[in-house]
């Protein structure tokens, strides 16, 4: 594997590889590495130009202050453990993905702008990511209708060749994901947790390997399950797909209604909610925010999906601004 | 003199004494790394001093700020002397590794509190998930340098393919530029430099030195059979100066020859890294190093970084498998002396033991492919969930294992109990690499051949063989000078060699468990009732003594020779003397008559009764063709029965190899089980090549 040098300076600087949750030596966030993204690119800099700085050029030429210089220059003398750990993590099958990278998601650039994560960790085809599909949300815990709908959504793709997004969770998620895997279809997992461990799984080992199959994370790849990441998981979801399917939400609490609300403020996409006489309280108030109805009984056979949902939004196109720097 | 050159030079003497001076390339190998932070190959002998550049540039990088130095190295330590030179300049020390796993919450503090400035760890840790995640975050994964010792391994051009070192090389490729990397080794050929060369890059600096040992005398010798090499060391050790090593190939060889040498009055002791006999090898170190004990009998296992200056002699019982291995093995002698010798003795059996070793070097692509296959249709197996999925041996599951885990397609979770899984990673043999590796070795072993053989200067030889700069005649080796020692014997000594080689006991220790996988998941303990008791072989199979005869009998005369006869009756009344009442044997159907034949001859030759007790009960394949412990005791108990009444009385069971030692184990266990006394295994020969 060879690795640019700006996708190394962006690893040292924006990722927690090679560092302890509870270290001292913080990684940029994003609201860090924005204005210094910036900055570089006043100077005509790449951020690869950055390696091998000691602190006090750094503070000289980034105009920053001298204890900002001196954890960036800490961060950037990481190459050593950095280069250790992408070499076990390639081992295992998980790449890094810096958004200064050509390949990086082009839809998270796009609809993300500045937001979008600096640095992604994937497994599998990453060709797959942004590729047209539907995203695919709900619950971990479904009743019947839920779990027809997740299968439903799961086949649709697979007959349609649709990317089929989800978080790679249990209940809708694993449902879905199995049934499109089952009809040949594409999957990725935007997981919040524990990249490692997800591809370990049996079922997802083969078509990680036969290029049906991306899980990516912008979380460490050995990161353990937190709510917090959970939350800020569910953009990425959707920014990736061309429909969301919501299959079931809680209202004002939970993931799913904090991404859902979300994405319609945002209008990334079109947003579809299951709709049926014992839907969640959650589906109900979104659909009165203004999310597409998908009704159940489904309408149509999967095979049709795309096309139903194409005839019948009813929200506005999303609109175009600039996008984000590297 | 520039500032940095003085104060390292200041460093020097503090570490090695007041008036010494920087060798040549020393100086220059500090400043490319401290100063312009580059990336330097160091081709030195050993003894040159490469460790003092690492002492060094650490210093002087910790003095700038940067973070500790990674010295990664198949060795286990560093060797105590080296380690207080590195104290004497207030450089600390630690290793990590799985012998010390006490230490290693001390040694993550030290880390923590920048008090670590050298961390010495083995390849395979930088695949450790715990190395990874927990040590290196102690210092926020800023290492100052990296070192990479034995870096020929780098190389498939390298004479010790060490699969982890492919790991390094992809490290190295992924290192920023201003992180310095140092390359040691003591023995790389042009084309290794050439290799290690594109894998570090550009702005490399290579640092090479002349090979040649200039207070050595080296000789080689053709006696064929190992009773006269027994013979030629008894009557020649004498002649030799101070204490010594003799290299042997296989662990076996080491304990009978230095029981041998015991017998014949020299301070010997048998060193390796076999299982069978727990040795307290650095206690046998340290008895050698002080001289207490003259001759260590050894295999590879006494090896790197092993480091006494005054050893006097090295010889070769039996010839290495290459150049590199050879130079390198004598060139432990006189380090520190003006006189010294290098003898290679070789001798028919040399040839069957490398070719052994290089035909079982690598895993055949069935096995890995067979591996990979029950890998993918489980979440994660232990080492013996797999074997007892998989046919094949231990030792080549553990190599085939090593090499998917290095390629990306295994990953090891460790715990108490390590797991493999199979990672989305695609895997294709490279039976390209393999086969190129393959042909290396055997053009190595050619190679030695032709320097047993060589009438010119042995030194040069060597050079050349090892693309030294500068090679030249020594003036010293029995070529040159025309003179050495005799290989004449005295045919007393030989017959008396060969005695002591027909007359070695050799035990069969009774195996304690049933293997996991047969009976239940788990290994099961026998009980004491139910277990062999202590056997006995008449020989190693194949050896010089009677290993011959058995091979002959077995797959030439398809009878076993009064010979063999006369000589196991001779073993068990006079040496052994077991209590038994009768004799019984294991049956074949390939040989139906061979062993039941030599057990009524041997029974008659007691004056006990024969008696035919066991059958098989279906064509089992040849047990030689089970790989491991699990499939092997499987196939030895589906296959075998009981069809006559057992007398209750001790028994003599007699088989003519020992192989696996499943069949003697499972055969005693249904004969104990079933109202049998006492059962006391005997095999004509035991199978070395899986003990080797």
């Amino acid at each position: 594997m060879i690795i640019s040098p700006d996708s190394q300076a962006m690893l040292l600087l924006c990722s927690q590889i090679g560092l302890t949750i509870d270290t001292e030596l913080k990684p940029l966030t994003l609201r860090e590495w924005n204005p210094l993204a910036r900055k570089l690119s006043l100077l005509s800099w790449r951020p690869g130009d950055l390696l091998g700085l000691e602190a006090n050029d750094l503070q000289k030429h980034l105009e920053i202050s001298e204890e900002n210089a001196k954890r960036f220059s800490k961060l950037l003398m990481r190459g050593g453990g950095l280069a250790i750990d992408l070499e076990r993590l390639a081992n295992l099958g998980i790449h890094p993905l810096t958004r200064v990278e050509t390949d990086y998601p082009q839809r998270y650039r796009d609809r993300l702008k500045d937001s979008a994560p600096a640095v992604l960790f994937y497994s599998g085809n990453k060709e797959l990511l942004g590729q047209p599909g539907l995203a695919v949300v709900g619950s971990r815990n479904l009743d019947d209708v839920g779990r027809s709908c997740a299968e439903f959504v799961g086949n649709a793709c697979g007959f349609s060749g649709l990317v089929l997004y989800s978080g790679g969770a249990r209940g809708v998620d694993t449902i879905s994901m199995k049934a499109a895997l089952e009809n040949r279809g594409f999957i990725v997992g935007v997981l919040a947790d524990s990249l490692e461990k997800t591809i370990r799984k049996p079922e997802y080992r083969s078509a990680l390997s036969k290029g049906d199959a991306c899980f990516v994370t912008n979380y460490h790849p050995s990161a353990g399950f937190s709510v917090g990441a959970a939350m800020g998981r569910n953009r990425l979801i959707y920014t990736l797909a061309d429909y969301a399917i919501i299959v079931a939400s809680d209202v004002e609490k939970g993931g799913t209604w904090a991404g859902a609300t979300e994405a319609l403020k945002a209008n990334w996409l079109p947003v579809f909610v299951l709709e049926h006489p014992s839907m969640p309280q959650g589906n109900r108030v979104l659909l009165s925010k203004g999310a597409n109805s998908l009704p159940f009984p489904l309408p149509v056979h999967p095979a049709d999906l795309k096309h139903w949902l194409d005839e019948h939004i009813i929200s506005k196109n999303p609109q175009n601004t600039q996008p984000s720097l590297f | 003199m520039d500032k940095l050159k003085i104060k390292a030079l200041y460093y020097l003497q503090a570490m090695l004494g007041a008036n010494c001076q920087f060798r040549e390339g020393q100086w220059e190998a500090i400043e490319a790394i401290v100063v312009r932070r580059e990336r330097v190959l160091l081709v030195q002998r050993t003894g040159w001093g490469k460790s003092i550049i690492y002492f060094l540039a650490t210093k002087l990088l910790r003095e700038q700020g940067f973070g500790p130095t990674l010295l990664i190295s198949p060795l286990l330590s560093l060797i105590r002397n080296q380690i207080a030179m590195a104290e004497r300049i207030g450089i600390q020390a630690r290793t990590i590794n799985c012998s010390n796993l006490k230490d290693w919450s001390e040694i993550e503090e030290s880390l923590r509190c920048n008090i670590c400035d050298i961390l010495l760890i083995s390849p395979e840790r930088l695949n450790n998930s715990h190395f990874v995640q927990k040590v290196l975050p102690e210092i926020a994964g800023q290492i100052g340098l990296f070192v990479v010792d034995e870096v020929h391994c780098i190389s498939d051009w390298g004479h010790d393919f060490r699969p982890d070192y492919q790991r390094i090389k992809r490290i190295i490729q992924m290192l920023p530029p201003k992180l310095p990397v140092l390359g040691t080794t003591a023995t790389a050929n042009d084309r290794v430099i050439g290799d290690v060369v594109s894998q570090f890059g550009q702005n490399l600096t290579v640092l090479r030195g002349p090979l040649a040992r200039e207070s050595l005398r080296l000789q080689t010798i053709r006696l064929q059979n190992q009773g006269e090499r027994l013979a030629w060391l008894v009557e020649n050790l004498p002649k030799l100066p101070g204490s010594g090593v003799i290299y042997c190939l296989t662990v076996p060889d080491t304990e009978r020859v230095a029981l041998w040498l015991r017998q014949n009055g020299f301070q010997a002791e048998a060193y390796h890294a076999g299982n069978d006999r727990e040795l307290d090898r650095p206690a046998l170190e340290k008895a050698f190093i002080q001289n207490e004990v003259k001759i260590l009998v050894a295999t590879v296992a006494l090896g790197m970084g092993f480091d006494k200056p005054d050893i006097g002699f090295v010889i070769h019982f039996q010839r290495p498998g290459s150049v590199v291995a050879y130079y390198q093995q004598v060139g432990r002698a006189g380090r520190a002396l003006d006189r010294a010798y290098g003898i290679l003795l070789s001798g028919a059996e040399d040839d069957d033991i490398q070719n052994y070793f290089i035909n079982s070097a690598f895993p055949n692509t069935r096995t890995m492919l067979d591996i990979l296959t029950v890998l993918e249709q489980n979440e994660g197996l232990g080492f013996y969930e797999i074997l007892s999925r998989v046919n094949v041996t231990p030792s080549l599951c553990e190599k085939a294992l090593k090499l998917l885990e290095v390629d990306g397609a295994v990953g090891i979770t460790r715990g108490h109990k390590s797991t493999y899984f199979r990672t989305p990673n695609r895997w294709v043999p490279d039976t390209v690499r393999v086969e190129r590796v393959l042909n290396l070795r055997r053009a190595e072993l050619a190679q030695m051949q032709t320097y047993v053989e060589h009438p010119g200067c042995l030194m040069q030889f060597l050079q050349m063989a090892l693309d030294d700069p500068s090679p030249q005649t020594c003036g010293r080796c029995a070529n040159c000078r025309g003179k050495g020692f005799s290989s004449e014997v005295s045919q007393e000594l030989v017959k008396e060699a060969e005695k002591f080689l027909k007359g070695a006991t050799i035990t069969i220790q009774p195996r304690k468990w049933l293997p996991k996988g047969l009976l239940w998941d788990q290994k099961v303990i026998i009980p004491n009732d139910e277990k062999n008791a202590e056997g006995r072989s008449l020989c190693y199979y194949g050896d010089a003594g009677w290993g011959k005869l058995v091979q002959k009998g077995k797959y030439q005369d398809e009878r076993f020779s009064d010979e063999l006869i006369n000589a196991s009756v001779n073993l068990i009344t006079n040496n052994w003397k077991p209590e038994i009442t009768w004799v019984t044997a294991i049956p074949s159907r390939r040989h139906i008559h061979l062993v039941p034949d030599f057990a009524q001859r041997l029974a008659r030759q007691l004056n006990l009764p024969y008696l035919t007790i066991l059958e098989r009960i279906n064509d089992a394949p040849e047990q030689k063709t089970m790989q491991n412990s699990s499939m092997q005791a499987r196939n030895v108990i589906n296959t075998l029965a009981i069809i006559h009444k057992i007398p209750d009385g001790p028994v003599l069971l007699v088989d003519d190899i020992l192989d696996s030692g499943w069949t003697l184990t499972l055969a005693g266990y249904l004969l104990r089980t079933n109202g049998s006394g006492n059962v006391y295994p005997f095999t004509l020969a035991q199978a070395t090549g899986r003990n080797a």
